[in-house]
């Protein structure tokens, strides 16, 4: 039985990997960038597989609880429909990069090669190569029964061979080798090699020619794996990958959606199943073999007709070239350097400026920088008493950990909430916060429960007459210089009084020194922000008239909380003309007559990642415009630290505003949610050019910029009659 | 006055800049951090606060407790932390206890371990000068409103975990303060020890309101009461699901939309209130009990809206750290400690102009022996009340109503006076007639030495004020004072009355009762 009324939660987000590997079909894009996309496609795949349909599989294994999901599925119904279309969506991905991509880029004078274009002379020096450099790292497992496949490393790649003795005798004398099948004497034995994730996958072959040629360290390892085994013949082989239960190295900044369900599987990680098995086309008995040994249904086996795991191309998708390499700067987008902050005029401080005005920061396309020079300052400026921030996620040797040490150094209060359960940072998180600790900060590990993904920071500082006066930094963002140039983010700098008050009670629920207080402009996860989102969604369907209807326009990540979700709907039937911008998961159903025919639903994937969290209500001309760090995901309202802030100064609400219309003016990278859950390409009217909004917000960002650098004005406007030209 | 009471009362110098507060309660410790500019205008720039269990041990035991100690402890070492964030240290910062803490056994110790541990030293506040910190806060709150207020009768109430704190205002002047043993944390300890039902509790809650009230009617009838002004977390909570108006530092409540909140509360179990209203378990625990016992006085009064100031005795503490020594605001509460007393007066149905007559001729001579007796401004207030109230004895018996005076004053609550205070007024009401003190007056040799060279000075100026209208009739009028060398000249006005005045009786009283201020000052009081 499905809902009419909400989409599936699992088949919605496949088709938002879907949407992403439509940038990589389009054209116009660079081929690199296209390539780039492909390989997102990849490993946006292997952390679903890792952790939404693991999760879904130990649904079924426990047994105990089949009940159907919101959109009216059970698991195995969920399951059966993610197998299709990860299929169709997979097929298109290598088709794309088998006829488009990897040609075209030849072409370029940039060849992936595989084993069967191998000149000989390369052949040769591959196979030196192999002995030298990648045969002292390789370790092949006889296979003795199916338990050796349990060392098959997740994600890792693997070769997989069938041997037999050169002299045709039975394996069994080799030692191990056994096949309970047929008891002793078997002819063929099964050994697999992990390729080592050490090795650069992509190596460059010699090549006097121009261009460059690249052969994959997994098809050396395959092509040249019977010097593992000698004595034997290799009969078979095969590319493999397996996919389990979520274990380890998951980047989990990859894609937000992916953590707090993450946490949850970790918690109760029983054993790391495996839940996905990709093998390349080479044989067919062989992958059959290895499916039966892991475990695994027909259904879970992906075979791949090019190179599998995309998500290493990625290196080479982000190939500049050398000197001596011909330009490739085509085959990229062109760059958009973030633009840079003006300079403060001389003698004022950020201070100065932050009391006589907010400011409003876009990145990537503005430099992330004024933030950083605003811990900087605060770090250096003797009158700054305290700084308090939250790290949700950022590098041990960013900007923003160095100007808190030194900040805790010079006998600031500085204290940091950390979040350190991003797994593969672990150690290195752990070691830069106990370092941030030795310089005297005070560092919170996290809450217990409750996953810490509000981004703010405040200044305390005391001013000239001994008043204290706070400057405050609220994000939509990650404190990550390094993301800050790619995903999409709205930041706002602040003194307002209010705000910083209530900032202040934030930080002190979070950092313990008290429990929750009532605030009036900020909403906190999970104490009242749901409640504050659908009480404005009440209050907007309250307001709306026949005369007057209504109107909410709000962008975010995903949406997949049902009491929200009805709201909605509610407001719908009410006349509120309701806009959204989902970049991913989408349960709602827009355009259903009776239900949500005043919703609408378009999504936005572009160059950059697509981050920021906007809300608006027209309530009754009283508008109302907020940022947030939370997603409308029940995990993330109910289960994380997250903030909703409003803006409140005039200028920036209206930049703002403007902002979040780009979205939906959008017709070049948008895609419109239909009410059968198909996402289809918004097309410019007839006649227009293609409006695309990340390119919009570059060219407004740097608009903006030249204004304020432009001299002012030196002609003087002469009064005088306009002469005849006679 | 020991320096613990000089803590909470208006006399504290200016401190521009940034005041912390803490207040050690019966249900949490609770910090308040604001900004005070040149003006004394003040901002809030911090809140914090967490649960104890103090009350709760308190109230069944009498001793905090060793794991609420450590708790204690714990929340004040991360406030200290807390204040570091804004330049202030702990000896900078004010920290009050209130009721739990008075009560309990070992408050010495754990005031003194505290101030080992943390740094902050605490001062042990009295219940009335709860009272008063409130009436600061709610007065501030209300701000212009305040207008508005003092042209009716007002009640403003607080209920905490360990007392109930009550004003009754009229038409602004203050009629009556209280402190009642009701709280919340004391009825939930009282109704768990028994085991009793609900319906136990709201009669339980229903018989003691009632009895308050009766009390209170005698000071001013409650069903003219139309501002209720409702102090509290409790409060502010209901205001914040059904006020029908919000402005900047208060809310107003509807009276029926009020009652039936209380009503659905009262209705709902702990586990309940914090899954509907969100609240955190330190205070669903105590939210049901204390809306119902605000809502039984509510029930008395004819008020049609409660007011909800959003603050409490934290922000009182800071206006009085604020402020300092702010002439207006002294006058404003003279009048009102002095409203009260004339209230207490009144109830005990005093000669009110006799008592007036005896106050004004009183601080007429304070403010002309100024030098002699080297007092200042709180002992002027200290004689002024116990003039009004010298008499009150007599609505026991007339016969050594100057002993009755001093047991009625000693018991009884008066606006913005501490114990000690209190004690003093006692006293110099005790001394208005007949013996001076002696070393066999228990009640005098126990004050301390200090206090005891003001009892003998004010009672001495009360002696010849009070000698001065033996008549009960006024008749020397606004009499004048004159010092000279080693005599007090006084000079009656009877300018104002018709006839000749005989002024024999006085002068013979004065006679009888000028010994002690010719022993105490050296001067000879001479009437004219």
């Amino acid at each position: 039985m499905k809902s009419p009324y909400l989409f599936n939660r699992e088949l919605s987000w496949l088709e938002f990997n879907a949407r992403v590997l439509e940038e990589a079909l389009d054209p116009s894009i660079p081929l690199l960038e296209r390539l780039k996309f492909l390989s997102i496609v990849t490993s946006n795949f292997d952390e679903f597989f890792m952790v939404r349909v693991a999760s879904l599989k130990a649904q079924i294994r426990s047994g105990s609880d089949i009940a159907r999901d919101p959109s009216g599925l059970t698991p195995e119904e969920t399951l059966a429909a993610i197998s299709k279309r990860t299929r169709e969506i997979v097929g298109r991905q290598y088709d794309c990069l088998l006829r488009e991509i990897l040609p075209g880029l030849a072409l370029r004078g940039f060849d992936v090669v595989r084993p069967s274009g191998w000149k000989p002379q390369e052949r040769r020096w591959l196979e030196s190569w192999f002995s030298d450099r990648v045969a002292p790292l390789l370790t092949p497992l006889r296979v003795e029964g199916d338990e050796t496949f349990q060392s098959a490393g997740n994600l890792r790649v693997h070769v997989a061979f069938t041997v037999r003795r050169e002299d045709g005798g039975p394996v069994k004398e080799a030692g191990s080798i056994k096949d309970d099948d047929t008891g002793e004497g078997v002819e063929e034995a099964m050994a697999i090699v992990q390729v080592p994730p050490n090795l650069d996958r992509f190596i460059r072959l010699p090549s006097d020619e121009p261009g460059l040629r690249f052969a994959l360290v997994d098809d050396l390892v395959r092509s040249f794996g019977a010097r593992l085994f000698p004595g034997y013949e290799v009969r078979d082989s095969i590319l493999f990958k397996v996919t389990r239960d979520a274990d380890i190295g998951v980047d989990e900044d990859r894609d937000d959606d992916f953590l707090a369900a993450m946490e949850e599987v970790i918690e109760d990680r029983l054993n790391s199943y495996p839940v996905r098995l990709s093998v390349s086309s080479d044989s067919e008995a062989l992958a059959e073999r290895v499916r039966l040994a892991l475990g695994l249904s027909p259904d879970d086996v992906y075979t791949l007709p090019g190179p599998i795991d995309l998500k290493s191309f990625m290196e080479l998708a982000a190939n500049e070239g050398t000197g001596s390499d011909p330009g490739l700067a085509d085959l990229h987008y062109e760059p958009w350097p973030p633009v840079k902050a003006e300079e403060l005029p001389e003698g004022t401080t950020i201070w100065d400026e932050l009391r006589a005005h907010d400011r409003l920061l876009h990145v990537p396309y503005e430099s992330f920088d004024p933030v950083v020079r605003f811990l900087e300052e605060a770090a250096s400026d003797p009158a700054v008493l305290a700084i308090k921030m939250t790290l949700y996620r950022t590098s041990g040797n960013s900007p923003v950990v160095r100007a808190l040490t030194r900040a805790a150094r010079s006998g600031k209060l500085v204290s940091v909430l950390v979040e350190v359960k991003a797994r593969f940072d672990e150690e290195r998180n752990i070691a830069w916060a106990s370092r941030l600790e030795q310089a005297g900060a005070i560092v919170i590990y996290g809450l217990a429960r409750l996953k810490v993904h509000a981004k703010a920071a405040l200044v305390v500082r005391r001013e000239e007459g001994g008043a204290v006066r706070r400057y405050l930094h609220l994000s939509t963002g990650n404190y990550n210089d390094k993301t800050a140039r790619l995903y999409g983010d709205l930041s706002i700098f602040t003194s307002n009084e209010d705000l910083c008050r209530e900032a202040s009670a934030f930080f002190n629920m979070v950092t313990g020194y008290s429990t929750v207080q009532e605030l009036r402009h900020l909403a906190v996860a999970p104490f009242d922000l749901k409640a504050r989102v659908i009480s404005m969604i009440e209050r907007e369907a309250q307001r709306s008239t026949a005369e007057a209807p209504g109107l909410i326009m709000a962008k975010m990540n995903a949406l997949a909380d049902v009491d929200v979700i009805s709201a909605l709907y509610r407001a719908s039937a009410a006349g509120v003309r309701i806009l959204l911008n989902v970049r991913g998961i989408c349960m709602l159903v827009p355009g259903v007559k009776g239900l949500s025919e005043n919703i609408s639903v378009v999504s936005v994937v572009g160059r950059n990642l697509e981050h920021t969290r906007i809300l608006f209500f027209a309530n009754g001309g009283a508008e109302e415009l907020y940022l947030s760090s939370a997603d409308w995901m029940p995990r993330n309202l109910e289960r994380r630290i997250e903030l909703m802030f409003p803006v409140l100064d005039e200028t920036l609400r209206k930049r703002v505003r403007d902002i979040l219309e780009a979205y939906f003016r959008d017709s070049a990278k948008a895609h419109r949610l239909g009410p059968s859950g198909r996402w289809k390409r918004v097309e410019p009217a007839e006649g227009e050019e293609p409006f695309s909004s990340q390119a919009w917000f570059y060219e407004s960002v740097k608009r903006r910029h030249d204004l304020e650098e432009a001299p002012p004005e030196r002609e003087l406007q002469v009064r005088r009659r306009p002469t005849t030209g006679a | 006055m020991s320096d613990s009471e000089k803590a909470a009362l208006p006399q504290q110098e200016t401190t521009a800049g940034v005041v912390a507060v803490i207040e050690i309660g019966s249900t949490g410790i609770r910090l308040v951090v604001a900004q005070v500019d040149a003006s004394g205008a003040i901002s809030i720039l911090d809140r914090a606060g967490k649960p104890t269990r103090i009350g709760r041990d308190v109230f069944t035991s009498g001793l905090v407790s060793r794991e609420a100690m450590r708790e204690s402890m714990a929340v004040l070492l991360s406030f200290r932390e807390l204040l570091r964030g804004y330049g202030i240290g702990p000896a900078e910062a004010r920290v009050i206890a209130t009721s739990a803490l008075r009560e309990a056994d070992n408050r010495d110790t754990f005031v003194d371990r505290i101030a080992l541990q943390t740094g902050f030293r605490v001062t042990v506040i009295e219940d009335i000068e709860e009272n008063h910190l409130m009436y600061l806060a709610v007065q501030h709150a209300l701000q212009e409103e305040w207008r508005l207020v003092s042209r009716s009768n007002a009640m403003i109430l607080e209920v905490g975990g360990g007392s109930t704190e009550i004003m009754l205002l009229r038409r602004g002047r203050m009629a009556g303060a209280h402190s009642l043993r009701i709280g919340t944390v004391r009825v939930d300890e009282l109704i768990r020890g028994s085991g009793s039902t609900p319906d136990f509790l709201h009669q339980f809650l229903e018989d003691n309101v009632r009895t308050a009230c009766d009390l209170l009617d005698g000071e001013l009838p409650l069903d003219t009461v139309k501002t209720f002004i409702l102090v509290g977390s409790d409060a502010r909570l209901a205001a914040t699901r059904t006020a029908s108006e919000h402005a900047e530092e208060y809310s107003v409540i509807p009276r029926e939309a009020f009652v039936s909140f209380a009503d659905e509360v009262a209705s709902l179990s702990a586990e309940d209130c914090v899954a509907r209203l969100r609240v955190p378990w330190s205070e669903a625990e105590s939210l049901g009990a204390g809306l119902s016992i605000e809502r039984l006085f509510l029930d008395r009064t004819g008020a049609e809206k409660v007011v909800v100031p959003n603050v409490s005795i934290r922000e009182g503490l800071l206006l009085t750290a604020a402020r300092g020594p702010d002439p207006e605001h002294q006058e404003e509460m003279r009048r009102q400690i002095v409203a009260s007393a004339a209230s207490l007066g009144r109830k005990f149905r005093f000669d009110e102009d006799h008592a007036t007559q005896v106050a004004r001729l009183s601080l007429s001579l304070y403010d002309a022996l100024a030098r002699d007796h080297g007092l200042g401004a709180r002992e002027r207030i200290l004689l002024e009340v116990a003039a009004l109230l010298h008499d009150i004895g007599s609505y026991i018996r007339t016969s050594g109503h100057h002993k009755h005076s001093e047991y009625l004053i000693q018991n009884s609550e008066i606006f913005g006076l501490s114990k000690g205070e209190l004690t003093i007024v006692a006293n110099v009401a005790r001394y208005h007639r007949k013996q001076p003190p002696a070393n066999t007056h228990i009640n005098y040799i126990a004050l301390a030495r200090e206090d005891r060279i003001v009892v003998l000075k004010l009672a001495a100026i009360l002696r010849v004020a009070d000698a001065l209208d033996r008549g009960h009739d006024q008749r020397v009028g606004e009499a004048a004072f004159e010092r000279r060398e080693d005599r007090l000249i006084i000079r009656a006005d009877t300018e104002s009355r018709p006839g000749p005045v005989d002024l024999s009786l006085e002068r013979l009283s004065l006679a009888e009762k000028g010994d002690m201020f010719e022993d105490v000052f050296g001067i000879e009081p001479v009437l004219a």
